[in-house]
């Protein structure tokens, strides 16, 4: 048995704001485990967010696309922008032993979602950068 | 989100409910720089927060140096698993005040 849904938002603030609620509530609909659901949403802020500027690139992205499938096993999240390449796991881990006072802002989304997620992708395809995350459900 | 405060003796403690991330983080923000600006004793009540993203872990850093700058403490307590995972992932276990309960918080500020 397979559920899912798919939407595409304006790239900008409201948008991760629309795709953070339509997955909390998916994933009340199908009872998704706590831990879970709190993983995907960290997830989804720090990469819709960061399509929508990414440092110090330009801010080029118009649309969003978020698909999210869910079977027994996993939960899978495909996410679609059609700004110019770029790989969000390019980027090199940052350094998290700093103190408060050395610490940079910014910077550990991508860590973040490096940790929580199982599996993590990046591909430019047809124009589009595509993120694909993976979540197990069982650990 | 929703953020309320309370005060014990001469510490002022901040509830933070709901999310904190990079939709909620402005708000957040603009609540505890209020809060900053007038006590130097500040503990953070994480007992309803649901989960927190690098967004909101701006809002602390920049809280905590505000704090750390003033010669005033911030303290937070009463992380879930998902909300102490990601100060664990990110390092801000060990840069920032974390305490089990709020009478551990409370106890020796």
């Amino acid at each position: 048995m397979r559920h899912g849904f798919r939407m595409s938002v304006g790239a900008d603030p409201d948008g991760v704001g629309k795709v953070s609620a339509a997955f909390a509530g998916f994933a009340q609909t199908h009872a998704l485990p706590e831990a879970v659901r709190r993983s995907v949403n960290v997830t989804l802020d720090e990469l819709l967010t960061n399509a929508i500027s990414h440092g110090t690139a330009a801010v080029d992205a118009s649309l969003l696309t978020v698909e999210v499938e869910l079977d027994l096993e996993r939960l899978t999240v495909t996410l679609t922008n059609d700004g110019s390449p770029f790989d969000p796991f390019g980027q090199p881990a940052p350094d998290t032993t700093l103190s408060v006072d050395d610490r940079p802002i910014g910077g550990l989304g991508i860590h973040i979602v490096r940790e929580l997620m199982d599996e993590v992708s990046y591909e430019r395809r047809d124009g589009h950068n595509v993120v694909v995350l993976v979540k197990q459900l069982v650990e | 989100m929703e953020i309320s405060t309370r005060a014990s003796n001469d510490i002022r403690i901040v509830v933070i409910a709901g999310n904190l991330d990079s939709t909620t983080s402005p708000a957040a923000q603009k609540a505890l720089d209020a809060v900053l600006a007038g006590a130097k004793k500040v503990a953070l009540d994480f007992a309803q927060l649901d989960y927190i993203s690098s967004a909101g872990l701006r809002v602390l850093l920049g809280a905590a140096k505000q704090q750390r700058a003033s010669g005033g403490t911030l303290r937070i307590f009463g992380l879930n698993q998902s909300v102490r995972e990601v100060f664990e992932i990110s390092g801000f276990s060990s840069i920032l005040a974390v305490y089990p309960s709020e009478a551990d918080a409370l106890g020796a500020m």
